[in-house]
């Protein structure tokens, strides 16, 4: 049962596609285990189309149906030379929705944490999956910017709550917590932040430059 | 929503969406993305051409965020599309116009993202989400939302409307629309929540936040 969900605003932005790529891949795989949500996305995208419906329309020059009429037996042609071409992020971002997380690269940091750094994206300071051995957590730390979690295998808690597998929970810059692993499993998630994590106990500070694994 | 009527809005009353029911429209549409499914249908797909393409126009011009030769090549995109994917269309599951309009906005997107805004090689599709229509009353909801929202649409304060017409028609999001409005980003949310809680979006909606 899934507790914690995307906010409208972030839901909306999502519908209408102008939330950027990273925190895209954050929300999707929220929705594959919530079916709230599902049902909340198709009553927004339902909006944008009426929007779309009701927009004036705009004239067509007529030669455009022409050259779209002599395009239509190339298409098929065009979708093999895509697969083709994709790129790492596509073929890394298709792992993390089938849950092919052993495929990743990860990296140990400590002795209960590893995190595998999915590489560069739009609107990510940082996009990342973190395994947290049980009973084991990350170092304390705050955000200068918001951090989207999506927690994809067992649980953690922190200072203001317990989550598990499919819960979406949003920390605003200057947050400040400490998760843990819940006991009963490893915990897996998958989290992007929109600029650099500081660590606030100096003992930790060594952390930051690989937990920073992308600081811009 | 459209501001460039220079480029030539054409009247066409019988399309005003205030007039006819949502209902039947859906049908028809639906209809031809069948047909085009099954036989290749030339002439439903020139149908739906006709219809559709201005409104995606439209769309592509919105906020002038793609020039006009951009635009036309979203058209021909999309069209093309509609063609290749007609196949997985399901009428009962979704409307002819909703299924169009997520085709539209991810090339557009797409477009965008090759146009210099973003640097990552990903396609919307990558980072979307498909909605099966599994859930039995999904479909159903979102038309009869779409119904509502209509109704509701004209009464929604010029301050909302505005805001939402830039974040679905023009795919802005929400900094960007607060930097443009020079607005702070906290009203810009707020007034997208208050205009989805007007329009009863949600339909069984149990906390709105």
């Amino acid at each position: 049962m899934v507790n914690h969900h995307p906010d409208t605003n972030t839901l909306l932005e999502f519908a209408a596609s102008s939330l950027p790529a990273a925190q895209s891949v954050v929300v999707s795989t929220h929705l594959q285990f919530c079916s709230e949500c599902r049902q909340r996305l198709a009553q927004l995208e339902s909006l944008g189309a009426t929007m779309f419906e009701d927009a004036e329309p705009v004239d067509i020059n007529p030669s455009l149906f022409d050259n779209v009429l002599a395009r239509l037996d190339e298409v098929q042609d065009d979708r093999a030379a895509n697969d083709a071409n994709a790129s790492t992020m596509s073929w890394t971002v298709k792992q993390i929705r089938k849950g092919n997380l052993d495929e990743l690269q990860w990296k140990k940091v400590t002795r209960s944490l590893r995190i595998a750094d999915l590489g560069d994206i739009d609107g990510a300071a940082e996009f990342s999956l973190y395994h947290i051995a049980e009973g084991g957590s990350i170092p304390q730390h705050n955000h200068s910017g918001t951090e989207m979690t999506l927690v994809l295998q067992g649980g953690f808690s922190d200072e203001s709550g317990s989550y598990h597998a499919g819960d979406f929970i949003t920390r605003e810059a200057g947050d400040i917590h400490a998760p843990t692993a819940l006991p009963g499993g490893d915990c897996i998630c998958l989290a992007v932040l929109e600029s650099p994590l500081r660590f606030t106990r100096w003992h930790h500070r060594w952390l930051s430059p690989l937990l920073q694994l992308r600081a811009g | 929503m459209v501001d460039k009527q220079g480029e030539g809005a054409r009247g066409q009353p019988a399309t005003s969406a205030w007039s006819v029911p949502a209902g039947r429209r859906t049908d028809e549409w639906s209809k031809c993305v069948v047909r085009i499914a099954e036989h290749s249908d030339r002439a439903a797909f020139a149908k739906f051409f006709s219809h559709f393409a201005p409104l995606i126009k439209a769309f592509a011009l919105s906020g002038s965020s793609l020039s006009a030769a951009h635009a036309d090549e979203l058209v021909q995109e999309v069209m093309l599309k509609v063609w290749q994917k007609a196949a997985g269309f399901n009428p009962e599951k979704a409307a002819a116009s909703t299924w169009v309009y997520t085709i539209a906005r991810n090339c557009r997107t797409d477009m965008f993202r090759r146009l210099q805004k973003f640097d990552t090689q990903l396609e919307a599709e990558d980072v979307g989400f498909e909605l099966e229509g599994d859930e039995p009353t999904m479909a159903l909801h979102a038309s009869r939302g779409a119904v509502r929202v209509r109704e509701l649409m004209s009464d929604l304060p010029q301050d909302q409307a505005q805001i939402l017409a830039k974040v679905y028609m023009e795919g802005k999001s929400h900094s960007e629309t607060a930097a443009e409005l020079g607005l702070p980003l906290g009203t810009v949310k707020s007034r997208v929540r208050l205009a989805i809680q007007k329009l009863q979006v949600f339909m069984d909606a149990g906390s709105e936040e």
